[in-house]
C-alpha cells in the first residue's frame, strides 16, 4: 500500500507539531521517519494512525483519502512504544481479540494465532500472560498483535527504545526480515539514527515539525543536504567558511585554518557561506597519500578507545576540534596527548553544503 | 506494599548495635503482644469448651443452627450487594471524573470524597431522621399524598444496603480513579486500531485494567460492610453476622451464646482473610504496572450528556450528604416530630452533651491523641525497618499490616476482651480494665495507615540523598535531621492526622471494651440513640463532623493534596 502525504499540518494549540510535510512512501518499503524527540515523527505518524487529524493537507493510503477514516478502518497494525500489551488477556487473547472483534470463528482464529506466533517466533507461549514475558517476547507479541489481521502497512512506533542493546539489535534484524518477507509497507519512528540507518529502505529526517531531508540510508549519511542532517547521522567533523570559488563538482572555501577542497551538489556560489562535513573515518593521520586531498596540522588533545576503533580528538586552532578514527587499532601503538600530528583527507570524501 | 520494591532500595545491611536490636525486639513485642496473641486467643477460645479442651462442637453447634446459618448467608447477600451497588456507582463517578471534562468537575471530585470522611454512624442516624418511619420525607409524603402508613426506606436489610452503598462508593471511587489515571492510553489506541470501540472497548480493555484498584476497593466494601453492626442495629436488622457476634458478647449472661459470639468473631477474621487471599491472588497473576509516557486526555462532554452528569452526581451528592444535614436539624431541633423541619430551634442538646457531659469529647480527643501517638512510635521505625534494612522478618511485618486492615473492628474487640481480661502480673489488675486499653486497641487498627504513609515517604528519601549527605561529613544523626527528617514529615504528619479522624470515628472495636467513664463520642452517640435521646445523639453527631472537618482542614493545609492519595 503506497502512503502519500500532502502538506499535512497538525498544531497543539500555538505549536505546530507537523508543519507542512510532504511524504510518500512506495509499496512494501520500510520508511523511517527520524528525528530527536519532539521533532513531530512521532505526531505523524499518529496522524497516519488515525489518533490525530490533520490540521490541514491530505493523507491518502493508494488512492483513498484517509483523513476522516477512523484508525480500524484503515487496515493498519500498530506496534507501540512500551508494547501496550493488554495485561489482563493472554498471549493467545491479546493477539485474537481483532479477529473475534471481527467475528472470526474460534477455530479460524486459533489457526491463525497459531500461525503468527510461529512467524514470530513464540510458538507454545500462548497461553502466558505478558507480565510473564521478558521484554523482547512482549515486543514480538505485540509484533504478532499487529500482524494477525493482515494489516496493509505496519506502522511501528520506537518499537525498540524499551529493550537491551543486545536484544534490541536482534529484535531489529528480525522486524526488518519480517517486513521484507511479508513485503508489507512498514512506517518506522525512532530517535536512533543507527537503527534507522540498519534498517530502512529510506529515510526521512526530521527537526521542529519539518522534514530536513528523504532519502535511503547510504545518501543521507554521505550527501547530507543539511547542517541539521550531517550532525545527527553518524559522527562529524564540521567547521564553517566561505567559498571562494566553484567551478564543476569541487569548490575551495576559506576556513578557520586554511583553504579546503570540498565536493558539493552545484548549489553553493562564490561568497556563500558553507558549512565542511567530513567523517573522522576518512581523515587519515601523518602522511597518508593519494589522489587530491586536503592537508591540516593539529595536536592530539584527547584520546578514546573504542575496540575496533581508536578515535582521536585533535585540536587543529582557532577552537574548531576535528576527530579523527584509526580503525583496528591491534597494532596502533597510541600517540601521546599534545603531539602534534598531520592529518589529511580525500577531496572526495570532503563535503561542502550551505550553512544555516 | 511490594516487599519487592523495598530490596532495590535498602542496598546494605546496617551494623546492628545493642540499642537497634532492642529497638526491633521492642516492637516485635508489641506485635506480638496486641496483634498476634488477641487473635491467636480468639482461635483457640473457638477451638476449645468450657474446660479447655479442644473440640470442633462449637462449629458444629454455628453450622447446624438454622439462625447463624441464616445470618451467614444474609451477611454474604448484603457484602456481595453492597459491592455491586457501590461498583456501578463508583465506576460511573471514577470515569466521569478522570475521562471527561464538564462544569465543576473539580468541585465534584472533592465533593465525592466527602461520605468517605463523614462519620459512618453520624450517616446513619441522619438517614433515620429524613428517611425514618417519621423522618422528613415520610412526613411530607404522608401530608402530599394523604398516605396512611408511612414508606419503610430504611427499616430493614434494604435500609443497611442504602446506608452502607453511600458512605461506601467514595472508596470504590477512589480506588478506580488510582488505577485508571495510571492506565497507558496506547493500551487503549491498540485497541482502537484493531477495531474496538465505545462500549466495546470500555468492556474489554479499559475496565478490565482497572482491575487491581477495583478489587482492593471491592475487598474494602465487602469487609466494611461484612464486619458493621452499628448500621443494621441502627435500622433494627439483626439476623446478620456481626450483629450476632455483638449481641452474643454484650449479653454477658449466657456463657454459651457469649461463646457463640466468639465463634463467629473468629469465622469473621478467616472470612476476612481467606477474601484478601483470594484477591491478592487474583491481581498477582497479570503484572499490570505498565510503562505509562502519557495521560488519556480528558474528553469534552456533549451538552446533554454534560447536564446528564451534573445531574447525576449533584443528586448523588444530595442524597450522601442530606443526612448530615438532617444530624443537624435533629441536633438544633426541640421537640423535633411530625413535622418535615423542627418547629423551635435550640443549643440545649450541644449543652448537655458538651458542658454537663464533657466525658465524650474529652476521652475522644485523648484517646485518639495517645492512640496516633502509639502509631508514631511503633509505626515509623516498623516503615524504617521495611524501606531501609534487610532484617529478617520484613515480609512478616508486611504481610501483618495487611492483615490489621483486614480484621474487622468487630473482631480486634472480642479478642481483646479475651485476651486481656487475666490480672496482668504485679499490679492485679486486667488489662481491660484500665482506660489503656483504648488508645492501644484503636492505636492498632489504624497502625497501618502510619507504616504505609511513612514507608512511602520514606521510599521519597533515596538512600543515596542520606549517603551524599554522609558523604560530605554529616553523622547519622545529622543525616536524619537535616536530610530524612524534612522530607518526610510531612507524609508521617499526614497519615498521623488521617489516623487521628479515623479512630475518632472509630466505632467497632472500642464498642465491645468501653467501661463506664471512658465513653468516646461514639459510644455516646450509638448508647443516646439506643436510649432513645435522638437529639442528643444528634449533637454529640455534629460535634464529631465538626472535628472530623477541623482535622480534614489541617491535612489539606499541610499536604496541600486531596486525603486520597493516602489509600492508594
Amino acid at each position: 500500500m503506497r502512503i502519500a502525504v500532502e502538506n499535512v499540518t497538525k498544531r497543539f494549540g500555538a505549536l505546530a507539531a507537523v508543519s507542512d510535510v510532504s511524504l510518500s512512501v512506495g509499496e512494501g518499503e520500510m520508511f523511517t521517519l527520524l528525528g530527536p524527540s519532539g521533532c513531530g515523527k512521532t505526531t505523524l505518524l499518529r496522524l497516519l494512525a488515525g489518533f490525530y487529524n490533520a490540521d490541514e493537507g491530505e493523507i491518502r493510503f493508494g488512492d483513498r483519502v484517509v483523513n476522516d477514516v477512523p484508525p480500524h478502518e484503515r487496515g493498519i497494525g500498530m506496534v507501540f512504544q512500551n508494547y501496550a500489551l493488554w495485561p489482563h488477556m493472554t498471549v493467545s487473547e491479546n493477539i485474537s481479540y481483532g479477529l473475534k472483534l471481527r467475528k472470526v470463528s474460534s477455530s479460524d482464529a486459533a489457526v491463525r494465532v497459531k500461525e503468527v506466533l510461529a512467524r514470530v517466533g513464540l510458538t507454545g507461549l500462548g497461553g502466558r500472560y505478558p507480565g510473564q514475558l521478558s521484554g523482547g517476547q512482549q515486543q514480538r507479541v505485540a509484533l504478532a498483535r499487529a500482524l494477525v489481521l493482515n494489516p496493509q502497512m505496519l506502522l511501528l512506533d520506537e518499537p525498540l527504545s524499551n529493550l537491551d542493546a543486545k536484544i534490541r539489535v536482534q529484535v531489529r534484524s528480525e522486524i526488518r526480515k519480517l517486513q521484507k518477507e511479508l513485503g508489507i509497507t512498514a512506517v518506522y519512528v525512532t530517535h536512533d539514527q543507527e537503527e534507522a540507518l540498519a534498517m530502512s529502505d529510506r529515510i526521512a529526517v526530521f527537526n521542529l515539525g519539518r522534514v530536513c531531508q528523504v532519502g535511503p540510508p547510504k545518501a543521507l549519511y554521505e550527501r547530507p543536504a543539511n547542517r541539521f542532517v550531517a550532525d545527527f547521522i553518524g559522527i562529524n567533523n564540521l567547521v564553517e567558511g566561505t567559498v571562494r570559488s566553484a567551478e564543476g563538482a569541487v569548490l575551495q572555501a576559506e576556513t578557520a585554518f586554511g583553504v579546503l577542497s570540498a565536493i558539493h551538489d552545484a548549489t553553493l556560489r562564490a561568497g556563500d557561506r558553507c558549512v565542511i562535513c567530513v567523517r573522522p573515518e576518512n581523515i587519515a593521520l601523518n602522511g597518508q597519500s593519494g589522489g587530491e586531498r586536503n592537508h591540516f596540522r593539529g595536536r592530539i588533545s584527547f584520546a578514546a578507545y573504542l575496540g575496533n576503533t581508536l578515535r582521536y580528538d585533535v585540536d587543529l586552532g582557532a577552537g574548531v576540534t576535528f576527530k579523527t578514527d584509526v580503525g583496528d587499532p591491534w597494532d596502533h601503538e597510541q600517540i601521546p596527548m599534545g603531539t602534534t600530528v598531520e592529518l589529511s583527507c580525500a577531496v572526495g570524501s570532503t563535503l561542502a553544503i550551505p550553512a544555516g | 506494599m511490594p516487599v519487592a520494591q523495598t530490596a532495590a532500595i535498602a542496598v546494605r545491611r546496617p551494623r546492628t548495635p545493642a540499642s537497634a536490636a532492642i529497638g526491633f525486639g521492642l516492637i516485635w513485642l508489641f506485635l506480638i503482644v496486641f496483634v498476634l496473641y488477641p487473635l491467636t486467643r480468639i482461635f483457640y477460645d473457638a477451638f476449645s469448651n468450657d474446660v479447655g479442651q479442644l473440640t470442633l462442637a462449637n462449629f458444629y453447634e454455628f453450622f447446624t443452627d438454622r439462625y447463624y446459618l441464616r445470618s451467614l448467608w444474609n451477611s454474604l447477600v448484603l457484602g456481595v450487594a453492597t459491592v455491586v451497588a457501590t461498583s456501578v456507582i463508583g465506576i460511573a463517578v471514577a470515569f466521569l471524573i478522570v475521562r471527561f471534562e464538564f462544569p465543576g468537575r473539580n468541585l465534584f471530585s472533592y465533593l465525592s470524597m466527602l461520605p468517605m470522611i463523614l462519620p459512618p454512624l453520624v450517616g446513619v442516624l441522619g438517614f433515620v431522621f429524613i428517611l425514618g418511619r417519621a423522618g422528613t420525607v415520610n412526613v411530607l409524603l404522608m401530608d402530599w399524598f394523604d398516605m396512611l402508613h408511612p414508606v419503610n426506606f430504611m427499616y430493614g436489610t434494604h435500609g443497611v444496603l442504602l446506608v452502607e452503598t453511600l458512605h461506601l462508593f467514595p472508596f470504590m471511587t477512589l480506588s478506580i480513579l488510582d488505577s485508571l489515571s495510571k492506565v497507558d492510553p496506547s493500551l487503549e489506541e491498540a485497541a482502537q486500531v484493531v477495531g474496538a470501540n465505545g462500549w466495546r472497548r470500555f468492556r474489554d480493555v479499559t475496565l478490565p485494567l482497572t482491575t487491581p484498584g477495583y478489587v482492593s476497593g471491592a475487598l474494602l466494601v465487602f469487609i466494611w460492610t461484612f464486619a458493621d453492626f452499628v448500621t443494621p442495629l441502627v435500622v433494627g436488622v439483626q439476623d446478620l453476622l456481626a450483629v450476632q457476634a455483638y449481641l452474643n458478647i454484650v449479653q454477658f449472661v449466657d456463657r454459651r451464646i457469649f461463646r457463640m459470639g466468639i465463634v463467629i468473631s473468629a469465622l469473621l477474621v478467616v472470612l476476612a482473610i481467606v477474601f484478601v487471599l483470594v484477591a491478592r491472588h487474583y491481581v498477582a497473576i497479570k503484572d499490570y504496572s505498565s510503562l505509562a509516557y502519557s495521560k488519556v486526555e480528558r474528553r469534552q462532554l456533549g451538552p446533554i450528556a454534560r447536564w446528564l452528569a451534573v445531574g447525576f452526581l449533584a443528586l448523588l451528592m444530595l442524597v450522601s450528604l442530606l443526612p448530615q444535614a438532617g444530624v443537624v436539624l435533629a441536633a438544633v431541633g426541640k421537640g423535633w416530630s411530625l413535622t418535615p423541619l423542627p418547629e423551635h430551634y435550640t443549643l440545649d442538646h450541644f449543652r448537655q452533651v458538651s458542658v454537663e457531659t464533657p466525658r465524650f469529647i474529652i476521652n475522644s480527643l485523648l484517646y485518639s491523641g495517645l492512640a496516633v501517638l502509639i502509631c508514631l512510635v511503633v509505626g515509623v521505625p516498623m516503615a524504617w525497618i521495611m524501606a531501609r534494612t534487610r532484617t529478617p522478618g520484613r515480609g512478616t511485618m508486611d504481610a501483618l499490616t495487611t492483615l490489621i486492615l483486614a480484621i474487622p473492628g468487630t473482631a480486634i474487640g472480642i479478642a481483646y476482651i479475651r485476651a486481656f481480661h487475666y490480672p496482668l502480673p504485679g499490679i492485679d489488675v486486667a488489662l481491660t480494665s484500665m482506660w489503656i486499653v483504648l488508645p492501644l486497641v484503636l492505636a492498632v487498627r489504624r497502625l497501618p495507615y502510619t507504616v504505609r504513609s511513612s514507608y512511602s515517604s520514606l521510599l521519597l528519601v533515596h538512600k543515596s540523598m542520606e549517603e551524599a549527605a554522609e558523604n560530605v561529613g554529616a553523622g547519622k544523626l545529622a543525616t536524619f535531621r537535616d536530610i530524612t527528617a524534612p522530607l518526610m514529615w510531612k507524609g508521617i504528619l499526614v497519615g498521623a492526622i488521617f489516623s487521628f479522624i479515623m479512630s475518632i470515628q472509630e466505632a467497632s472495636a472500642t464498642l465491645f471494651l468501653t467501661l463506664g467513664g471512658w465513653e468516646m463520642i461514639p459510644f455516646g452517640i450509638f448508647s443516646y440513640y439506643i436510649a432513645g435521646s435522638h437529639s442528643q445523639a444528634a449533637a454529640l453527631g455534629v460535634i464529631l463532623i465538626a472535628l472530623c472537618a477541623a482535622s480534614l482542614y489541617t491535612v489539606n493545609r499541610i499536604a496541600g493534596t486531596r486525603v486520597g492519595g493516602l489509600f492508594g
